[in-house]
């Protein structure tokens, strides 16, 4: 039997809580006896009565707090201790009618509702004092803002490695943790691949092409457009890919990356060969994520699948170029390296010739704007203008769908792909989604096809059939 | 090994701060989250922070600080002289509110308690003669927190004054603080009246002895306790102390009925110039106050504001991690309330040190403890609960002991943290009293108001400095 | 989106609400709409007779969530099943539960069985060695024989049904019994207790069709597969090392009037009896 006696001067507590917290001490185990009182006059003496070592509270007097317990041993004081540091200390108030004001932080957010993750979509030169704090406080930090210095990108994640915290970002576009998708994600089933991604519709895209094949996602854990460059060194990623690997329900893990610095993806490769967990690597420049997704059902041992199209009713189109209009920086690569062999040439800006696909979530296009997967304007724009671009035969564009994306993009391009399908352009559209997207997947792909596009889950096989389109043209 | 926590095993929590489209779409999820009203922190203040946000030298540093400000226990233990308490006081010095001063800037109550306090001092014949000398330098000017003292208003203190001295019983902290002369035509408000004169007279013939001898009988006195026990009934320990006087009157009461050594008409003289002056305590509360931020002071890295003052002119701020160096804006205008015929076009800039009591957590910051004067803040106990609410944001801690009822007992907001007004875009909230711009008016009104945010820009800059 | 429950009264239309559905639920809500009537409600939960037998519960945000709950974004204050009536008609499928005036759209699953890593048998018995076991009232002499089927039943057969109330606690506790046996037996890879639990779980939940009410009987039934209650999982990954014992056990003993504590007891009981088997993974 021990005991310990604390005395808190000038901590005044009415005995009403006294009570409370007196009461919060029945259930800790081991505790045989406790007092917890102001300390007057007759409580002194009742803690003499109990046995307490008098000596600790010499001088004491009625406007001090007494916390005293006996206990089988130190981890119950302690216990003890705690319990009635607990029941002592008020909780937060939030009550409507007192108009508590907002919080004007993220750290102050967080204490409210108790956080393990602050998002953050500050300006760019703002953010790295935001997600510092949340970091020192404790909490995971997602980045979805872009514009970060290097510098202090390289800083938070240093700081976050250190502390066992994840920095997804900054340029996070779509995180999943346990099925809450954060910033673009689409709707999952849970499943037995997690992933890790330095691309946002690289994670969205896997996400669909598993959806479609009937294979659930655990975690997707973004890590920032900059995470595998030089500079960063992955740090992020690596740090997802070991925590993955000890995460018991986790039994694959992909790793997706836009294409990374030589060096940095080797150090990538070589930490995920020492996985306990099977990873997949899909680093675009190399593959596609069409493939990536077919080697992670390889290794769970489903069946590759066809993955779900919508063909156009008319098949005759004008010969020309194919003009790719895209909002995923990652589709658009995936697009150029698989359209690439049978297209050669592809440009990448607007003012080239030939072939282009374009970028439209690039920084160029959306000064002033929100992402074109929310504001579809100068992508309904371009596409408008093609049915007066005699050069253009073929139009290939992505539309994005799942939580945070616009909302029916399919009625705003409707219109739009019916007026370009007139006047004699083929259109092909890339949709990434899931079966659970708040949009209707099949909804949004059946109002394109009706308005005369073709239309493929698969980014890849878009890309392709949009290729084979200006390649072996029907008739004119 | 890096297994980030939990963060795998559990449904992610989320607080978000920007754009509220990311907050919506995971609350189409079926999830709850918690937003922040982000907005830019207070211009000029960007690459500060981000130097003081790099590492946890700051944070720790904040710790530190804050627990030393929380740790003390004012105790009243004795009432002397202001020449017998201050080392380097000559019989020209005058201690004064706020930061450092001169008579050219003094505002017109400053300057109507310079020339009061020379009168009672004797240092001149009438108010012009007195003026005149103030004008040829014959006073020394010094500001009250550089002796370890707060006075309310202009502050001023003078080498015959009766001083309460305030110890730390939990370390070795002194402060000090003039005793109260109530309200109304009084020197701290720029009163010089004979009235005036005659009362602080009484105070050190009277007033400071039988208290002292009173203190004597007593012994320290807990004003901490007191002060706990008063924000559960109405105070909120700046603008209404009516609850801890009459808890200190009881205090002391018996004592005084023993005797003290001083004839029965003396000792009810006392009795009831207190019982007769609800603002009694403010100066002692005030003093514990000092005790708390001078144990605070000096912790490097610090951004934990130890000092808010103003001497009519400028508004000053302290912060600890950055010692002695006062950062300085013009003293705001009030926002009143008026007595009598009095209006705003009387009134004088903010004035005083007892702004020390919101950086230790009360007053304004305590709102919510004091619904009886909610008439300053718009005239709902649910404003005052909001003001008191919106000071979480700026601070570091809940008060230990100072609780509010109104919020379950919650903690008052304590430890004004420099970087958290910088980036909160909030002020800290003060209630004070306003005094009358002409030389000589005294008490004007009372009301609200809000902490320049110039002083904590420049103060997270230099702090910043400090840490590269 | 926030949707506020004053809305459905003024107004005829149905309200829709998000709601997170547990996975054990898929088959439910991804055939066909099924009937079911509304069996019992409150500021927290509505629970649901399906017409084939299954239950589902639609609880609040801040109940406890069941392996078979649908939790919709909503605190109890909001008071959102203020309007559905015991005996009320409803309609479960399509990723959606209909109730009277209030549509709750299924957007996302929670996953109600806990994953865990793999496991030594010595590792579960040390992180609870000092936790408690039994409950008063309970036999528990029966129990421990688990490496028999015909052990398993007779133990079941002593606990389901005893004790009072919707979920009878010899039934919460023989859940906590049933899930750690699923779950630790499988992290210690002990493939003769799975088959042992396979071969007696149709009987088990058979008993408790007969022996006690639907809704304990379907806890069961979740408990033999490894689905549990939240706090409850939580408390079964800290054993296997994966979070903090003492608060997740003191999280589940504060679930409910007699449940946290019968159900953590019998995780425990369930977790001491794995550790002492020898096994079938030879």
């Amino acid at each position: 039997m021990i005991s310990r006696v604390e005395v808190h001067p000038g901590r005044y507590h009415d005995s009403v809580r006294l009570m409370q917290a007196s009461k919060a001490l029945q259930g800790v185990e081991g505790v045989t006896d406790a007092l917890v009182a102001m300390a007057t006059e007759l409580n002194l003496s009742l803690l003499a009565d109990m046995d307490f070592d008098m000596d600790s509270v010499v001088g004491v007097g009625p406007n001090d707090l007494l916390l005293a317990v006996h206990a089988e041993n130190e981890e119950a004081i302690a216990h003890a201790h705690a319990v009635l540091e607990e029941a002592l200390t008020p909780k937060m108030v939030r009550s409507g009618g007192m108009n508590a004001p907002d919080a004007k932080t993220v750290g102050t957010a967080a204490e409210i509702n108790g956080a393990n993750v602050a998002l953050l979509s500050v300006p760019g030169e703002h953010a790295y004092v935001e997600a510092m704090e949340a970091l020192q406080d404790g909490l995971h930090v997602m980045i979805f803002s872009d514009n970060v210095p290097i510098s202090q990108e390289v800083a938070l994640k240093r700081y976050g490695a250190q502390h066992n915290l994840l920095v997804m970002g900054p340029d996070c576009g779509t995180t999943i943790v346990s099925g809450i998708g954060l910033g673009f994600a689409n709707a999952v089933q849970p499943g037995p691949v997690s992933m890790v991604g330095a691309s946002g519709t690289g994670i969205q895209e896997m996400c669909a092409l598993l959806d479609d094949a009937g294979v659930g996602v655990r975690h997707a854990l973004g890590t920032g457009s900059h995470d595998l460059s030089e500079d960063v060194g992955a740090i992020s990623t690596l740090q997802a890919l070991e925590a993955l690997d000890a995460d018991p329900g986790t039994e694959l893990i992909v790793v997706i990356s836009k294409p990374p610095a030589a060096p940095v993806a080797d150090q990538v490769r070589r930490v995920a060969a020492e996985c306990a967990t099977p990873v997949v690597i899909t680093f675009m420049g190399e593959t596609t994520l069409e493939e990536g997704a077919g080697e992670v059902l390889d290794a769970l041992g489903q069946a590759r699948p066809t993955y779900g199209s919508w063909e156009a009713p008319q098949q005759e189109h004008r010969s020309g170029f194919v003009r790719g209009l895209f909002s995923g920086g990652t589709l658009r690569s995936e697009a150029r390296h698989v359209a690439g062999p049978q297209l050669g040439e592809i440009g990448t800006r607007e003012e080239d010739e030939g072939h282009t696909f374009i970028d439209y979530g690039d920084d160029e296009y959306t000064q002033g704007r929100a992402h074109p997967m929310i504001d579809q304007t100068v992508r309904v724009e371009r596409l408008a203008a093609v049915a007066h671009d005699e050069s253009v035969g073929v139009v290939l564009m992505d539309v994005v769908l799942g939580y945070g994306a616009n909302a029916n993009p399919a009625a705003e391009l409707a219109p739009i792909v019916e007026r370009v399908v007139d006047s004699g352009v083929a259109v092909v559209v890339s949709l990434c989604g899931t079966s659970g997207d708040p949009q209707g997947r099949d909804t949004q792909a059946k109002a394109l096809n009706d308005a005369g596009a073709s239309v493929h889950l698969s980014n890849a096989e878009a890309a392709l059939y949009a290729a084979r389109l200006a390649t072996t043209r029907t008739s004119s | 090994m890096s297994d980030l926590g939990q963060l795998l095993d559990t449904e992610p929590v989320v607080a978000t701060a920007g754009t509220d489209m990311l907050a919506t779409s995971i609350e189409q999820q079926g999830s709850a989250v918690e937003r922040a009203d982000w907005r830019p922190p207070a211009a000029g203040s960007e690459d500060a922070l981000a130097i003081l946000f790099a590492d946890d030298r700051m944070r720790d540093a904040n710790e530190v600080a804050i627990k030393r400000m929380l740790a003390v226990r004012p105790q009243l233990v004795d009432v002397s002289v202001a020449r017998d308490v201050f080392p380097s006081m000559t019989e020209r010095t005058f201690l004064h509110a706020g930061p450092p001063l001169t008579w050219e800037r003094a505002s017109g109550p400053m300057r109507g308690a310079i020339i009061g306090a020379m009168l009672y001092e004797g240092l001149a014949d009438d108010p012009d003669d007195a003026a005149a000398k103030a004008a040829d330098g014959l006073i020394d000017l010094s500001p009250c927190h550089h002796h370890g003292a707060v006075g309310p208003m202009a502050g001023v203190t003078s080498p015959s004054m009766p001083i309460a001295v305030v110890k730390d019983a939990a370390g070795d902290g002194v402060s000090y603080s003039t005793l109260n002369e109530g309200l109304g035509k009084v020197l701290r408000y720029g009163a010089f009246a004979p009235e005036a004169i005659d009362r602080l007279h009484w105070m050190d013939e009277v007033l400071g002895p039988v208290l002292a001898a009173t203190l004597k009988s007593t012994g320290p006195i807990d004003l901490q306790s007191l002060i706990a026990q008063a924000l559960q009934m109405g105070d909120d320990g700046h603008n209404r102390n009516r609850a801890v006087t009459s808890l200190f009157l009881r205090e002391i009461s018996g004592a005084l009925i023993d005797g003290a050594d001083a004839p029965l008409g003396q000792r009810r003289a006392v009795y009831d110039f207190i019982d007769g002056n609800d603002h009694f305590m403010l100066n002692l509360v005030m003093a514990s106050g000092k005790l708390g931020s001078d144990a605070a002071s000096g912790v490097a890295g610090s951004s934990l504001v130890t000092v808010m003052a103003r001497n009519g002119t400028d508004f000053g701020v302290r912060l600890s991690g950055t010692g002695d160096r006062w950062f300085i804006a013009p003293a705001p205008p009030v926002d009143g309330l008026y007595l009598g015929s009095f209006t705003e076009d009387d009134a004088s800039p903010d004035i005083g040190d007892s702004t020390i009591t919101e950086t230790v957590g009360l007053g304004g910051l305590a709102m919510a403890a004091a619904p009886a004067i909610v008439g300053f803040v718009g005239g709902t106990a649910a404003g005052a609960v909001t003001r008191t609410l919106a000071m979480y944001e700026i601070t570091m801690a809940e008060h230990p002991a100072y609780q509010i009822p109104m919020l379950e007992f919650r903690g008052t907001p304590v430890g004004i943290d420099a970087t958290r007004v910088v980036r909160a875009g909030v002020r800290p909230q003060i209630n004070t009293g306003v005094a009358g711009k002409v030389p000589g008016t005294g008490m004007v009104g009372a009301g609200l108001v809000e902490a320049p945010m110039e002083c904590f820009v420049d103060g997270v800059n230099a702090l910043a400095e400090t840490l590269q | 989106m926030t949707v506020r429950a004053v809305e459905t009264r003024s107004s005829p239309v149905s309200v829709r609400m998000p709601g997170v559905a547990s996975a054990a639920l898929r088959s439910e809500l991804s055939d066909s709409h099924a009937s079911a009537t509304v069996v019992g409600s409150a500021s927290h939960a509505v629970w649901l007779l399906l017409d084939g037998g299954g239950v589902v519960v639609v609880s609040t945000r801040d109940a406890t969530r069941l392996p078979n709950s649908v939790e919709v974004a909503a605190d109890a204050e909001a008071n959102v099943f203020g309007s559905i009536e015991h005996g009320s008609p409803a309609t479960v499928g399509i990723g959606q539960v209909m109730l009277d005036g209030l549509t709750i759209d299924a957007v996302r699953w929670w996953d109600p069985r806990p994953a865990l890593p793999t496991l030594d048998r010595a590792r579960i018995a040390e992180s609870i060695v000092d936790l408690p076991s039994t409950v008063d009232g309970m036999p528990l002499d029966a129990i421990p024989a688990t490496d028999s089927p015909a052990g398993l039943v007779a133990a079941a057969s002593m606990l389901i049904g005893r004790g009072e109330g919707l979920t009878p606690e010899g039934d919460d506790y023989l859940a906590g019994v049933l899930s750690a046996l699923r779950l630790f037996g499988e992290a210690v890879g002990d493939r003769r207790l799975m088959q042992t639990l396979d071969a007696t779980s149709l009987e088990i939940s058979s008993l408790a069709r007969q022996r006690t009410t639907t809704f304990s009987a379907a806890l069961i039934d979740h408990a033999l597969k490894g689905n549990v209650a939240l706090p409850a999982a939580a408390f079964l990954r800290a054993v296997a090392g994966r979070g903090d014992i003492r608060a997740s056990h003191r999280d589940l003993l504060a679930v409910g009037h007699s449940s946290g504590p019968a159900l953590a007891a019998g995780i425990v009981l369930g977790g001491r009896s794995v550790s002492s088997l020898t096994g079938g993974a030879r």
